[in-house]
């Protein structure tokens, strides 16, 4: 993930729930109420390019050795969002294939990977990976079965050559459901398909 | 870029066929290009030169009896039907059913077919139907066979992607070529998953030796 990746910067402005963990004056603009303090315990959803580095700094940092036993405590804790409770965890370990991680989030892929390495988290590494896998199967399903119509491209009558044919309704029913960086696969891999049969039954 | 997008990390068909068509291939010349010992120095403008490929082959060709030069070149001759190709030896109807029955009884390998088989079959049924001994619709109806037993056993093989490796013995270079996007996007996600969840448990202190194997 680059800095100049769009699908990156995209996915790091998603809002994740935070607890702010100080008082801290001057912040109440990320409340929507500027110019008053931002409360102890207080709960905002903050963009996760915020939230990271909030909850990695430790807010008694300019205050220096006067607490330095104590352990440092961050700006923010983070709360587990939506799209990684238990219920979305027993969806996934349910049936991966029919979840719609469009809906849940549609950059379902990066966040979860930002979130494993935050919290260095195995079990939901090893949840995310079956996910991956058991739909990469369905992706591939889906990028593989290229419908071409030679016969249009070789008549070449018309003049305008159809090369997708009609995708059937349970096709574009999973497209649906796929997320950004499925997408990205799915649409590499049957532009690759694709052409390669294109290659071996024209000329 | 000055790289288009879809060129970027793989190969198109087009250029596979490139690179296939500069292996060497046994043809029957119909002209002759070997000079006689006292004509040698008179007609030597119209030698080859070439210096991608050995021109003494090119420049030694007596009619019908046979040679080896580049694919590329053997097909500019075939058509101007200045020679026939012979085909390989395993593009016979014997040689291919023996393929047939080889990737019907190992359901967990593919068969030793050369890394070109799928590209030179279509190139040769292409351009020169003619020169085979066995009838050309049986070894198109052969090779579409053994194409779809290999596709199914690579569906198969799909279930085992993984962070690490995986290992495709015999699977020739357009049928490697045309999964290529799609095995590496899903292994390198695979395996960005695994290191976050690894390399973040590493800073933590609690680091399992054996998952560094693969890191």
């Amino acid at each position: 993930m680059g800095y100049y990746d769009i699908d990156d910067i995209l996915a790091d402005s998603v809002e994740i729930p935070c607890k702010f963990q100080h008082d801290i004056p001057g912040l109440g603009y990320l409340e929507n109420n500027p110019g008053k303090p931002v409360k102890k315990n207080a709960k905002l959803e903050l963009p996760l390019w915020l939230a990271r580095i909030l909850a990695i700094i430790d807010g008694d940092t300019n205050e220096g050795e006067l607490n330095q036993d104590e352990e440092s405590v961050p700006f923010v804790e983070l709360l587990t969002p939506d799209m990684f409770s238990p219920k979305v965890i027993n969806a996934i370990k349910a049936d991966p294939t029919s979840l719609d991680l469009h809906a849940i989030n549609s950059y379902f892929y990066a966040l979860a990977l930002k979130w494993i390495s935050l919290f260095s988290d195995r079990e939901f590494a090893d949840i995310v990976t079956t996910l991956l896998l058991e739909r990469s199967q369905a992706i591939n399903n889906h990028a593989s079965s290229v419908s071409v119509e030679f016969k249009s491209s070789l008549d070449s009558v018309r003049g305008t050559q159809v090369t997708a044919g009609a995708s059937n309704a349970a096709a574009s029913m999973f497209l649906l459901t796929l997320d950004e960086f499925e997408k990205k696969v799915y649409k590499k891999s049957h532009e690759s398909y694709k052409e390669t049969k294109k290659w071996m039954f024209e000329k | 870029m000055s790289l288009p997008k879809h060129l970027q990390e793989t190969f198109s068909p087009e250029e596979i066929q490139f690179i296939v068509e500069n292996e060497p291939i046994k043809i029957f010349p119909r002209i002759t290009t070997r000079q006689r010992v006292n004509m040698v120095n008179k007609n030597a403008s119209q030698h080859w030169k070439l210096i991608t490929t050995d021109d003494w082959a090119l420049n030694n060709m007596v009619a019908t009896q046979s040679t080896t030069v580049v694919l590329w070149i053997a097909l500019l001759l075939k058509q101007q039907s200045k020679c026939s190709i012979v085909a390989p030896e395993w593009l016979t109807v014997r040689a291919l059913d023996r393929h047939i029955q080889y990737e019907k009884k190992n359901t967990d390998r593919f068969s030793e077919l050369p890394w070109n088989w799928l590209v030179l079959a279509r190139i040769l049924f292409n351009r020169a139907p003619e020169d085979f001994h066995d009838p050309v619709h049986e070894l198109r109806s052969r090779i579409q066979d053994l194409r779809e037993i290999r596709q199914t056993k690579v569906l198969k093989g799909l279930k085992y992607l993984n962070e690490s490796h995986l290992q495709l013995d015999n699977l020739s270079l357009l049928e490697i070529n045309e999964l290529r996007p799609f095995i590496v996007d899903i292994m390198d996600k695979l395996r960005e998953i695994h290191s976050a969840a690894v390399v973040a448990g590493n800073e933590d202190g609690n680091n399992e030796e054996d998952d560094f194997d693969f890191s």
